[in-house]
Order: structure tokens, then C-alpha cells, then sequence
């Protein structure tokens, strides 16, 4: 009887450690995803092997690189899930916490942290804004909303993304919403003011040019002196450029392993806590140049907010870990009261099932830095550090507004609304034998 | 002992299996509490007897002699949710144009595929079969709409609250002359625990 409650317990904790093994190889892939670039990761992957547990993380994976590599709808139905599965996940489930008590945490589904939950919207925001789809955008807009009212707690700023509110007064604007756009633009600023964070230069210019437009004097006035700045609203010739960069790779969750060996009764206990390193994170800013200049500015620091995430629920865990650990040495006791050989199996097998949970949204950029300029309506413009110029707003759209996405990642640039397409090359027929003598000049794509 | 074990495996494989049951189109299942095919067909209902209910169509035909001839315009969702507008407004399409009292032209997005197809058959089809271009009949209403939503939510808790309204505009003189709305209430309750 004894041996087979052994067996099983070995085995169970085999599962455990394969189970880790599927996290372990999808942080490693994370770690890697700043040199390999999103195509690359998404392929590894996508060949990992994820349980149902772990569905929403992988979702939010493959989505968000689908994001950096503009495949819209991809991502849309990547990112759809996964919010679909946090949103069900909400309920408590009592096996769930059963496991998670007796064996350890990452028998829990992924449900994303507070972040997670409001930057799904976001991500999902871009997907719709730059596929075209503004009312898809504004109801991701509206969604993350909600959700941020959710998880608000009047002490903390837990949940509540500037990125957020930030990319809602844009979809507002964009959607001729002005009185929305302003209140969104001041929620950005309420919730950077509350964390002390520097106030980006695009944020500033939005909150200016709306209180100005709108008529609100004081708050204009005030917004002004604080800013040290005027609104720069644009003239009839003039349009707008607004610059969504996402820089770097966010941090992964590591594991610390707190173990005792209590020789009187000849027992390891083992506690693990996820955590995350002190981050090496520098930022890299791009500067959209047209009339003016500008370099983006962090409207999210990332890795700040999945460690403020990480720390509120540290004492949680650290108390589950606590029960379980008693829970644990209970039954490598009981196991060593039949004899010792099975005392030592045991052990083994309890301290191998401890893991932490260091499952994430660990693709995420590590921060999201905007801009936002004005330019004359046939001037070109361009990201100096890419050395990339895009065509005047004349040429591709009346909405004297246009949004720019680029990741840090691959250097892909993308446009909304977007860019003509440029003519297909006509082969020169008359000029066959120069094209033979040198294949490369008939190609194309083939640079100069 | 073993008893209990055999049902218990038996409680659980049958949690597992997939069921599938047939059910009316026009029964009111709500899942997540989510815009659904219910409340897509209460809004056509609405909208459907309320447009043929009131005296635009008479006004127009009376006016003119002919049957008044819609075009569908912007129906925006500018709610929480990614609804499918298309649904309520292909059903108030058809029960308009089954009534017999209104025509509807081609929308913007439609028009392209057939206006290719016509050209098209100015190559291609034989002189009896051709229609010609330049024949289309011109709109007299736009119907142009947008779907608003508020909610509130507490907790596990929610209220949602949906409003949908729909305009038919004139196109001779941008006169509104029929408004439509339905709002839809429904407060949801979230569970708290799951298995």
C-alpha cells in the first residue's frame, strides 16, 4: 500500500516537473526573443507544448508577437481568446486552490495579473486601430475601462494603465470624441501624477491642445505652468503624427528556493517564491522628426508594473507556500513512521513538487513610449534612429492624423492609415541583356 | 470503496464529454450575459414594427406614387462589445422588403461587386442577357444608426444597459423622418466559484 502511494506520489511529481518543464522552455524562449525577434519566437513557441492551465499565457504570447509582426488579425484572435479565458477564470475554483494548497502553485490556470488584464485591451486597441477597425478599437477602449474599474483598489494605482488612457483619448480623437479624449488624457496624467512618474511630452501636448480647443481657460492655464509650454495645435495645413513605440522585452519571473533540513526528524522543507531580478532595463527612445522633434517618452514602464503586480500578491503566495510546507512535512512524517526508505522518497517527492509559479505575459515590451508632433501636411516625416522617412499625410490620408507602431523588436514600422502601396516594377523589356548580365539589377525588391 | 470510485469516474467522464442539442432559433439562451442572437432579434422586432407602423412610407408614396427606396448606411457600435450589426439589420431588410411596401438598393460595399459584374457583362454576356450601367435606382432614405451602452459594474456584479437607434433620413432634404430605439437591460451576476 505504501509503495504504491510512493509510486503515485513519484509519478504525480514527475507531471509536476514535466508541467514545469513547458514553463521553463517558454521563459527561455522570452529570454531569447530580444536577439532571435518575434518570427523566430513565435515559431519556437509554438512548438512547446502547453497545457490548458497555461492556454491565456501562451494566447498572450503568440498574440503579441503576432502584434510586432502586423499580423492584425492574428493577434486579434490570439488576444481575444486569452481575454475570453482570464475573463472566465475570475470565479475561484476549488480544485484549483485544492492543488495549488497540497502540491503547489502553478496547478492554477493562468488568469493574468491586473496588468495583464487592462493591456489585453490595449494590445488588442492597436490590433483594431491598425487594421482600420476605430469602433473595434473604441470598444477595447471601453472594456479596458470597465476592467480597470474592477480591479481599482483606493490605495494603490494596482491595474490602472496610463497606456491605457492614453491610447483611448487617441481613439477618442481620432473618432472626433473630444470631451472623451480629454477625460481620458487626464486619467493618463492622474495616474502617472499618483506614481510620481514623468509626464511624457506627448501626453503633455494632448492635454494642452484639448484643454485649449475645448475652452477649459484655468485647467489650460494651469496645465500650461506646470508644463512650462503652450498648445500646439495644428494649423489648417498642418496634420498629426503620433508614435507608439514599444521598446525592449519585459522581464521573466525567476524562482528563489528557500530550503531547511531539519535533522532531528531528518526532513527538507522547501518553500519557492517567484520574484523577479532587479531589472537591467535602459531605455531607448525614437525620435519622430517633421516640423518638430520629438523623442518618445515612457507612458508605461512595464517593468515596473509587473514587479508592483508581483509584490501585492506576495504575501498570498508566501502563505499558501506556508500551508503547504506544513502540509508537506505532515506527510513525509506519516511516510517515515511506516519506515525510513519511504520517509526519504517521500521527501524527495514533496520537495520536487514545490515549484513557484513563474508563468507570465512575459513577451510583453518592456515599456511603451509615445509621441506625438504636428507637420505640415506635404512635409514627409521621419524616425531619426531608424533613418526612415514615411510619406507626407497628403499622400496617403485626409484625416490629418496618421499612428505609427514600431517595436524595438524587428524595426518593422507599420502606418495607419495606411501607406499607398508602391507600383508594381514593370520589367524592361528593351533592356534584356543587361538584366541578364547582372540578374540582381531585374529584381525588384533588390536594394540600389 | 470501489463503488464510490466507479461513480465518481463516472461523474467525470461525463463532465468531459461534448454534448450537442438542438434548440429553437428564436429560444432566449444567455451564457455570459454578452450582446447575443436574442437581443439582435428583439431589436429587429422592435425596429420592424415600428418602422412600418408609422407614416413615412404611406407619407412617401402618397407623395410620390412609388414605394420608397432605403439604402443601409453607417450603423456604428459605439458600446462595450464587438457586436455584429449586420444581423438586426439584414432581418429589418427582410421584413421591410417582404411587406411589400419598401425597396432597398444596394449598399456602398455591395455595389462595387455588382457594378464589376455589370462591366463584365458588357464584355461578356450576350445582348439580350446585358444590363446596362447608368440604370441603378437612386436611394430616397438613408437608414443610418449606432449602438450605445453603459455599464455598471461592481464586483462579480453588472449591470448593462443598450440602447439602439436607428434613423431614416431623407436624402432630398436631410429631413429624420422615422427614429427607432430599443434599449435592453440586463443586470448579470458572475459566479464566485468554479470547479
Amino acid at each position: 500500500m505504501i509503495t504504491q502511494r510512493l509510486a503515485l506520489s513519484c509519478l504525480f511529481s514527475a507531471l509536476l516537473l514535466l508541467q514545469g518543464c513547458a514553463s521553463w522552455q517558454v521563459n527561455q524562449a522570452a529570454s531569447s526573443l530580444t536577439t532571435a525577434g518575434p518570427r523566430a519566437t513565435l515559431a519556437r513557441l509554438e512548438q512547446i507544448q502547453t497545457s490548458d492551465r497555461d492556454r491565456a499565457q501562451f494566447l498572450l504570447n503568440t498574440g503579441v508577437l503576432k502584434l510586432y509582426l502586423g499580423d492584425w488579425v492574428g493577434s486579434r484572435q490570439d488576444l481575444e481568446q486569452a481575454k475570453s479565458i482570464m475573463s472566465s477564470m475570475q470565479a475561484v475554483s476549488v480544485t484549483e486552490n485544492f492543488a495549488a494548497m497540497t502540491a503547489n502553485e502553478t496547478l492554477r490556470t493562468y488568469d493574468g495579473t491586473p496588468t495583464d488584464q487592462v493591456l489585453v485591451h490595449v494590445m488588442l486597441a492597436l490590433g483594431y486601430l491598425m487594421s482600420g477597425d476605430l469602433d473595434g478599437a473604441r470598444v477595447e477602449m471601453l472594456q479596458s475601462n470597465v476592467t480597470m474599474k474592477q480591479v481599482a483598489d483606493e490605495d494603490s494605482t494596482l491595474g490602472q494603465l496610463a497606456s491605457a488612457r492614453f491610447l483611448a483619448g487617441l481613439i477618442y480623437e481620432m473618432n472626433g470624441e473630444m470631451d472623451d479624449a480629454l477625460i481620458s488624457y487626464r486619467r493618463a496624467y492622474a495616474i502617472m501624477s499618483d506614481r510620481g512618474e514623468t509626464i511624457p511630452q506627448a501626453l503633455q501636448t494632448s492635454l494642452l491642445n484639448l484643454t485649449k480647443r475645448q475652452g477649459f481657460k484655468k485647467e489650460y492655464e494651469e496645465f500650461s505652468g506646470r508644463f512650462g509650454r503652450q498648445a500646439e495645435l495644428p494649423a489648417k495645413d498642418e496634420g498629426e503624427w503620433f508614435l507608439i513605440y514599444f521598446d525592449g522585452v519585459v522581464s521573466n519571473k525567476t524562482d528563489t528556493r528557500l530550503s531547511v533540513y531539519d535533522a532531528e526528524v531528518e526532513t527538507m522543507v522547501s518553500v519557492v517564491m517567484p520574484h523577479y531580478a532587479p531589472s537591467t532595463y535602459r531605455p531607448r527612445s525614437l525620435t519622430l522628426v517633421g516640423e518638430q522633434r520629438q523623442s518618445s517618452g515612457i507612458v508605461e514602464n512595464l517593468e515596473v508594473r509587473v514587479r508592483e503586480d508581483l509584490d501585492t500578491e506576495r504575501a498570498k503566495i508566501l502563505a499558501a507556500a506556508t500551508v503547504r510546507a506544513v502540509a508537506k512535512y505532515k506527510m513525509v512524517q506519516e511516510a517515515q513512521s511506516k519506515n525510513d526508505f519511504s520517509g526519504i522518497l517521500m521527501n524527495i517527492a514533496t520537495v520536487a513538487s514545490e515549484q513557484a509559479d513563474v508563468r507570465s505575459w512575459n513577451m510583453l515590451p518592456a515599456s511603451v513610449q509615445v509621441a506625438r508632433i504636428k507637420s505640415k501636411l506635404d512635409q514627409p516625416v521621419s524616425l531619426a534612429e531608424l533613418a526612415r522617412t514615411l510619406p507626407s499625410q497628403s499622400e496617403f490620408t485626409s484625416r490629418r492624423k496618421a499612428v505609427v507602431l514600431v517595436s524595438s523588436l524587428n524595426q518593422e514600422l507599420y502606418v495607419w492609415p495606411p501607406l499607398p502601396q508602391p507600383e508594381p516594377a514593370v520589367p524592361v523589356v528593351e533592356d534584356m541583356t543587361a538584366v541578364e548580365e547582372n540578374p540582381a539589377q531585374g529584381e525588384p525588391d533588390a536594394t540600389p | 470503496m470501489k463503488h464510490w470510485i466507479l461513480i465518481f469516474a463516472a461523474v467525470f467522464l461525463s463532465a468531459c464529454a461534448t454534448s450537442v442539442e438542438r434548440v429553437a432559433s428564436d429560444s432566449a439562451i444567455d451564457l455570459s450575459g454578452a450582446w447575443n442572437d436574442t437581443d439582435s432579434r428583439l431589436v429587429a422586432e422592435e425596429m420592424i414594427q415600428d418602422a412600418l407602423s408609422r407614416p413615412w412610407i404611406a407619407e412617401f408614396s402618397g407623395r410620390t406614387g412609388k414605394r420608397p427606396a432605403v439604402i443601409v448606411g453607417t450603423v456604428r457600435n459605439l458600446s462595450h462589445e464587438h457586436i455584429n450589426v449586420k444581423t438586426f439589420v439584414a432581418d429589418m431588410e427582410r421584413a421591410l422588403v417582404n411587406s411589400g411596401r419598401v425597396d432597398f438598393v444596394a449598399s456602398r460595399d455591395e455595389r462595387g461587386e455588382v457594378r464589376d459584374e455589370r462591366i463584365d457583362q458588357d464584355l461578356n454576356a450576350s445582348e439580350g442577357t446585358r444590363n446596362a450601367a447608368g440604370q441603378e435606382l437612386g436611394a430616397d432614405f438613408m437608414l443610418k444608426g449606432q449602438i450605445n451602452t453603459i455599464i455598471d459594474a461592481e464586483g462579480k456584479e453588472q449591470v448593462r444597459y443598450y440602447q439602439v437607434d436607428l434613423t431614416m433620413i431623407s436624402m432630398a432634404d436631410n429631413r429624420k423622418v422615422w427614429l427607432g430605439q430599443k434599449k435592453i437591460k440586463k443586470y448579470v451576476k458572475n459566479a464566485k466559484l468554479r470547479y
